[in-house]
């Protein structure tokens, strides 16, 4: 077997940055409190900002500046400040730490969870493997990877029983969808990518609007109760 | 030029000599972070010396293991800087003997010894330590396996010689994410393995936090010495690992010039400090785990490692 060849300082740097992708939304199975899980969905989306930048530089693609700057105006700063304005009216006002805490509504402890992603990304990176995709100079790990974001996502969405944490997980499975979009199309004409990004905006209205419905109803952040619906 | 046997005794020699210093720098460096004075940066050196002149006791029923263990467990340690580059390029002779497993055998079999020893008291504290020690080596080592199969997978061998001349050889060897991800896995493997802060006060007199620092309980005298010359030795060897094989391979002897070697010399404790201060800001930055959520801690550690293995293998990175 002969060493692995060395990957150009371009597709190495856009394959870290999207394994940190892939490692800030394993740490979305750890946080414990919800402003530290939008926080980390804001460094997550910086990434996706940073990678568009990364590719518009090195690839002259002029354009991809703006969707990295739409990028951090929107997911970074903006979806964050509607989320917590959202949630300020839902923490109970006779236990006002245990509202910000989403800690064990896991359905999993935090070793296994972990595991589990980590046979599930095995799962992406295989998946991505046989993809007939050869992009000749793209980083192709970055493309496997967040094949991997997406389905890590999924589980967190799985596993966590409250909504905050579910309407995170839906999110950053969306900012997947741009790392790969970023990778494999990353001449996508603009108007389609900005398109994307409201339908975010939307997605963040809906949901918003659910968490509220739902604390209104349940008087908690936890979906455990909704399974005492069945008729 | 100097010869060959001269060269591999003073690696030896080296990791020996500059480990308390290196000790004694993260804990000045420490003391400094937490606004006090610190003890002086040789005052391992004087602990030392002040040990070895002490008489030894030993606990009532403890056979010959429990004297012998820390003799042998610090010949472990001073087996180990033959097998890594220390200060040259260029793998010599002895390091033949055994790749980056091999090293790794040998460091466990160190613990193993100072775990039976701390068995033999019948202390409980010692016992305790030992049993967590062991316990939790047994989550790290997968960790490890996964660094070196990726070592493996990026050089098509396992010698830390070979890996090291790979990340001289470009700069895309070393931001490749394989590369990045073995290297901060071994980052908290070794956090662990030198009982730094998120797992244990390193300095602390809490026996219910306690893990690698409540093994030695029960020794004293020269024999004390030994262990605490040996834990300073591991820790400069776990430190020479991730320094001169993954991280900054650079300011090695390439050569047998006496000059380089003394260069070399000089470079690594220097290497050693820096990164020692990084581990003082760790320490000063972040609590201690509890007890039971070291696994966690263990769990991101063999995330990394897995990922790591993954990118190269599956997708190529």
């Amino acid at each position: 077997m002969l060493p692995a060849q060395a990957p150009t300082a371009y597709v190495g740097t856009a394959n870290v940055i999207a394994v940190l992708i892939l490692l800030a939304e394993f740490g979305m199975f750890r946080q414990a409190l919800l402003r530290d899980q939008i926080r980390l969905y804001a460094a997550q989306s910086v990434l996706i900002a940073g990678l568009a930048v990364l590719v518009a530089a090195v690839r002259q693609l002029p354009e991809l500046y703006v969707l990295g700057a739409a990028t951090v105006a929107l997911k970074a700063i903006g979806i964050p400040i509607v989320l917590r304005r959202l949630l300020r009216r839902t923490y109970p006002v006779h236990s006002l730490e245990a509202g910000h805490d989403i800690a064990g509504s896991g359905g999993l402890g935090l070793a296994s969870t972990v595991l589990i992603g980590i046979v599930v990304a095995a799962f992406g990176f295989f998946s991505a493997k046989v993809l007939p995709v050869s992009a000749g100079a793209a980083p192709v790990t970055a493309l496997s990877v967040s094949l991997s974001v997406v389905l890590v996502a999924f589980v967190l969405m799985i596993h966590r029983r409250d909504v905050a944490s579910q309407a995170i997980g839906l999110f950053s499975l969306e900012n997947g969808i741009s790392l790969a979009a970023l990778v494999i199309a990353a001449s996508l004409p603009l108007i389609l990518e900005v398109a994307l990004l409201f339908d975010l905006l939307l997605a963040v209205v809906v949901f918003g609007l659910l968490i509220r419905l739902h604390h209104g109803r349940a008087d908690t952040l936890s979906t455990s109760g909704l399974t005492e619906l069945r008729g | 030029m100097l010869p060959i046997p001269f060269v591999q005794a003073l690696q030896v020699l080296t990791v020996a000599g500059a480990a308390p210093l290196v000790s004694g720098v993260i804990s000045r460096i420490e003391a400094r972070l937490q606004g006090r004075r610190g003890p002086r940066v040789l005052q391992p050196y004087y602990d030392l010396a002040k040990l070895f002149r002490k008489e030894a006791l030993a606990p009532e029923g403890a056979s010959w293991v429990f004297l012998a263990a820390p003799v042998a467990a610090f010949t472990c340690y001073l087996t180990v800087p033959l097998l890594i580059p220390v200060l040259t390029t260029f793998p010599l002779p002895l390091s033949y003997m055994g790749d980056i497993l091999g090293g790794g055998f040998i460091l466990s079999l160190a613990g193993f010894l100072v775990a039976v020893a701390a068995l033999e008291t019948g202390s409980p504290y010692a016992q305790l330590g030992a049993s967590r020690a062991k316990t939790f080596a047994a989550i790290t080592e997968p960790v490890v396996l996964f660094v070196v199969f990726t070592v493996a997978l990026l050089t098509a061998t396992d010698l830390p010689y070979a890996l090291a001349a790979t990340v001289r050889s470009s700069a895309g060897q070393i931001i490749r994410p394989a590369h990045v991800l073995a290297a901060a896995a071994l980052f908290m493997v070794i956090l662990y393995e030198t009982g730094r802060i998120p797992i244990e006060t390193h300095s602390g007199t809490n026996e219910f936090g306690m893990i690698e620092e409540a093994r030695p309980f029960e020794h004293s005298g020269p024999y004390f010495a030994l262990l605490k010359w040996g834990s300073a030795a591991k820790q400069l060897i776990l430190y020479t690992i991730f320094i001169n094989v993954f991280v900054a391979p650079w300011g090695l002897a390439a050569g047998r010039q006496p000059l380089a070697v003394l260069i070399a010399i000089v470079a690594l404790p220097a290497k050693a400090c820096v990164l020692g201060a990084v581990v003082a800001v760790i320490d000063n930055s972040f609590a201690k785990l509890r007890l039971f959520k070291i696994t966690e801690f263990a769990a991101a550690a063999f995330l990394l490692s897995v990922l790591g293995v993954f990118t190269v293998y599956l997708g190529g990175g």
